[in-house]
């Protein structure tokens, strides 16, 4: 089945309904699609040259198949809009997929004018790839978005941007869309919803003559309140049911830093790796944010440019100016071996009957750090108390320290390649009365 | 129908209304008039309840009348049924009001000391036509103002065709219009440009996680935007309907996006709306909880532990990402009895166990927040009236 929109003025007549010298309107001039991905929601705007009379004008604009929300329908004069007043908007009785604007026009003539709305079934999601050089001080990192079209239509020939960011939504686009009735309706018991025949947006969009372009496309990127529009330079076809991966952004030689983080509450026992860096001129980057998306690292070997898989790792939006961890799983190449060297508890109190009122624990613990890698190393190591009654007296070589929370504190280290470090603290903790005045 | 009836033009045919000469209630029967339906009025002022109001011109014999009022196939409050002789004769009198058996319909008897034309006016509450109030704003691409555009949306689901009515809210001009059953009709009756708008970013310590890094996903911090009802900001002339509120953007291209909605509750005039339009991750929060110690202990002969304070200190960081300022509203919670012993904010209690801050975060900027409290614990059985059990 061909799921089309159209769009028919309906020539000065005295009845809204009465569809006498009926005439379709010219092709859409442009289309402009804007994809969000927070929410299953693309605004379509399309402009169009219409032939008005003087006096009142209905427009009819009637769609099959699609997923579009009739409440979300606007038309707005693009030129002479004091002398074209949109009355009202009209979803006829027992007639689906179908609005009527009622225009009362002073002139008459072509006069363009934007019809938008509000569909579901197209998305988009952003992925990256990052290659890190031999000696893993350095990232190239690339950036795409896949923009996947599931809505039944081609789409041809039409602007194509994407919005980065989270709207609020208290309604589905594609629930509206599926009403029986385009506002809903008061009877309590509505009759029998029909299903939707087609589950996507559907759109027959024609612009102009199809590009070929010959230069790979730049993406313009814009922060408008909250968010960020990625605006895809010229005009994108993308086949219903294909995607289509677009190239974001590409810089190399960020460089990065080999961060390794040991926090048993958290992780568990194994270390894990991070590659770090911020979002920042001093990284090359900074000029927008960059959106959540997964990530697939890969390391230069050096030779003949050939790769190794490094591992996987998703992030979320960074902020301009804001540190970027990308995660990349679990290692055995360095490892933290805490271990509790003495345990014993002292300066007992006792209360009137006998029964023990305060004690301290006091625990000593041998921290080894060990690196295996061929690189240096940064590592961060979080330990967790059990109260928050505490005092630590560290020694040998823990490198920087800070109390993290009322309870965790984290040591950060430097190592060299191929090297171990040992460290050692004595955690007393307080309990009972001897909490008093800790 | 007992009596010879005329029906409407309406496809539906749902209203009928005939006159009777003799006042017999049993027999009535003869057609004295046609009654034309002539102006009506579809009003919505009231947010659940439709009013309909339609005029009719009786032909009046002289002496006693029935006029038989009756309904099919829609839903109307019998109760609610009115009607008020106009003009300013006062000589047509309405003696009664009589229910027939088993109809949907009521009998006035009506007399005139005369034979004439009277112009009466019906009232009657009708169900399943109502209206929904939904708003557009448009913002400019800074933020600072919002083109408003108020639409009334006409829902006739009552089975009753109006082939011309005048509409009407609580405010703004009437629409003249018609409407079918089962049609949907969308107006525009509000439009309002450059209104200042206040944005804001709320952080609630109850309601986000403390610590944004430590979970899987982006926690954004809520944005909305203020909008005073008043007479400065080219409204202020009546309240604002509950309703649904799209918000866009002029995207300085010629262009829009969609920001995003919330539902409005009515907003009285002189008062603000709070529309939510999204969430904001270039604004990061990242509390926590560096003390939390027993102090000030007071214990019975026994030893055991009846009162004590906790020494507690909550720190923030309050990132702006953004390369423009943001005042970020800070809400943080302190249960039971407490005393700040130093907050480097200023805040205004909302209630006995909520702090609000208003904060000037700077473009790129942070702040750092602390909060630095008592909070006494009363351990004793008899006394165990603790902050959420007592009542006030």
């Amino acid at each position: 089945m061909r799921r089309i929109i159209q769009l028919w003025a309906l020539a000065a007549v005295t009845s809204a309904f009465a569809k006498v010298d009926l005439a379709i309107i010219p092709t859409r001039d442009t289309v402009q699609l804007t994809i969000y991905n927070s929410a299953d929601m693309t605004l379509v705007r399309e402009q169009r040259a219409l032939t008005l009379r003087k006096g009142m004008n209905t427009l009819q604009f009637s769609w099959e198949n699609t997923l579009i929300d009739p409440t979300s329908l606007e038309m707005l004069p693009k030129a002479n809009a004091d002398q074209i007043d949109v009355l009202d908007l009209v979803y006829p009785p027992r007639v689906k997929n179908l609005g009527l604007w009622n225009v009362n026009s002073r002139i008459s003539g072509k006069s363009p004018v934007e019809i938008s709305y509000l569909t579901s079934g197209l998305s988009w999601r952003a992925f990256y790839m990052g290659t890190l050089s031999p000696d893993e001080t350095q990232l190239q990192l690339q950036g795409y978005v896949r923009i996947t079209n599931n809505s039944g239509e081609d789409y041809e020939n039409a602007e194509t941007r994407l919005i980065v960011g989270k709207v609020h939504m208290i309604d589905e686009i594609a629930a509206l869309a599926r009403r029986e009735h385009p506002y809903g309706s008061p009877v309590p018991i509505p009759r029998s919803a029909g299903r939707p025949k087609m589950k996507a947006v559907t759109l027959m969009m024609r612009v102009g003559e199809p590009s070929y372009d010959m230069e790979l496309k730049k993406m313009k990127k814009q922060g408008l309140s909250e968010y960020f529009l990625y605006t895809i330079e010229g005009t994108e076809t993308i086949p219903n049911g294909w995607s289509k991966r677009l190239p974001s952004f590409d810089t190399a030689e960020i460089p990065v830093m080999n961060l390794y983080k040991f926090d048993e509450e958290r992780y568990g026992k194994q270390v894990r790796r991070f590659l770090s860096f911020d979002n920042d001129k001093a990284h090359k980057l900074g000029d927008t944010p960059i959106p959540g998306g997964s990530m697939r690292i890969y390391q230069s070997t050096g030779e003949e440019a050939h790769l190794s898989f490094q591992g996987q790792s998703s992030f979320k939006y960074i902020p301009v100016g804001e540190k970027v961890e990308l995660d990349l799983g679990r290692v055995e190449n360095v490892r933290v071996e805490p271990k509790r060297m003495k345990y014993e508890t002292a300066n007992h109190r006792y209360h009137h009957k006998g029964n023990l009122s305060g004690y301290d624990i006091r625990q000593n613990v041998t921290v080894e750090v060990r690196n295996t890698r061929p690189v240096p190393i940064k590592i961060e190591i979080k330990r967790t108390f059990d109260s928050e009654y505490w005092t630590l007296e560290k020694s040998g070589d823990f490198g920087t320290f800070e109390q993290d929370d009322k309870h965790t504190v984290t040591f950060t280290l430097e190592l060299p390649p191929a090297s171990t470090k040992t460290f050692s603290y004595q955690l007393t903790t307080y309990h009972g009365d001897n909490q008093e005045g800790k | 129908m007992k009596n010879s009836t005329v029906r409407m033009k309406h496809k539906t045919a749902v209203l009928v209304l005939s006159a009777g000469l003799i006042a017999t209630s049993s027999a009535r029967i003869k057609m004295v008039a046609l009654p034309e339906r002539g102006s009506t009025d579809i009003r919505l002022d009231h947010p659940q309840a439709t009013l309909i109001e339609e005029e009719r011109i009786l032909t009046l014999q002289q002496g006693i009348n029935q006029v038989d009022f009756s309904w099919k196939g829609v839903n109307i409050d019998s109760d609610s049924i009115r009607l008020m002789v106009l003009g300013s004769e006062h000589d047509v009198t309405l003696l009664n009001v009589s229910y027939p058996p088993n109809e949907q319909a009521l009998v006035w008897e009506i007399s005139s000391p005369t034979a004439k034309e009277q112009n009466v006016r019906i009232s009657y509450l009708l169900s399943y036509i109502d209206r929904l109030v939904t708003y557009k704003l448009v913002a400019n691409p800074s933020e600072t103002h919002v083109d408003l555009n108020s639409f009334l949306v006409l829902r006739n689901f009552s089975g009753e065709d109006f082939e011309n009515a005048r509409i009407l809210l609580d405010y703004g001009e009437a629409f003249e219009r018609g409407i079918q059953h089962e049609e949907t009709k969308q107006m525009l009756f509000l439009k309002v440009g450059e209104i200042p708008i206040e944005k804001i970013w709320t952080f609630d310590a109850a309601l986000l996680p403390w610590d944004p890094e430590k979970e899987n996903g982006n926690v954004g911090i809520p944005v909305s935007y203020k909008i005073a009802n008043t007479k400065a900001n080219g409204l202020g002339r009546f309240a604002l309907n509950s309703g649904k509120v799209r918000v866009y953007q002029n995207d300085g291209s010629g262009g829009t996006i969609v920001l995003g909605e919330d539902r409005i509750e009515r907003v009285p005039v002189g008062e603000e709306m709070e529309v939510y339009i999204g969430e904001s991750r270039d604004i990061v929060v990242t509390q926590k909880k560096m003390n939390e110690k027993k102090i000030n202990l007071r214990k019975n002969n026994k030893g055991e532990m009846v009162l004590y304070d906790t020494d507690e200190l909550i720190t923030a960081t309050l990132e702006n990402f953004k390369d423009s300022p943001a005042l970020l509203t800070l809400i943080q919670h302190i249960e039971g009895q407490w005393d700040m012993a130093e907050c480097n904010m200023e805040y205004e209690l909302v209630d006995a166990s909520t702090l609000k801050f208003e904060i000037e975060l700077p473009a790129n900027g942070k702040k750092e927040f602390k909060m630095h409290y008592h909070r006494r614990n009363i351990h004793d059985d008899r006394l165990l009236s603790t902050f959420h059990q007592s009542r006030f």
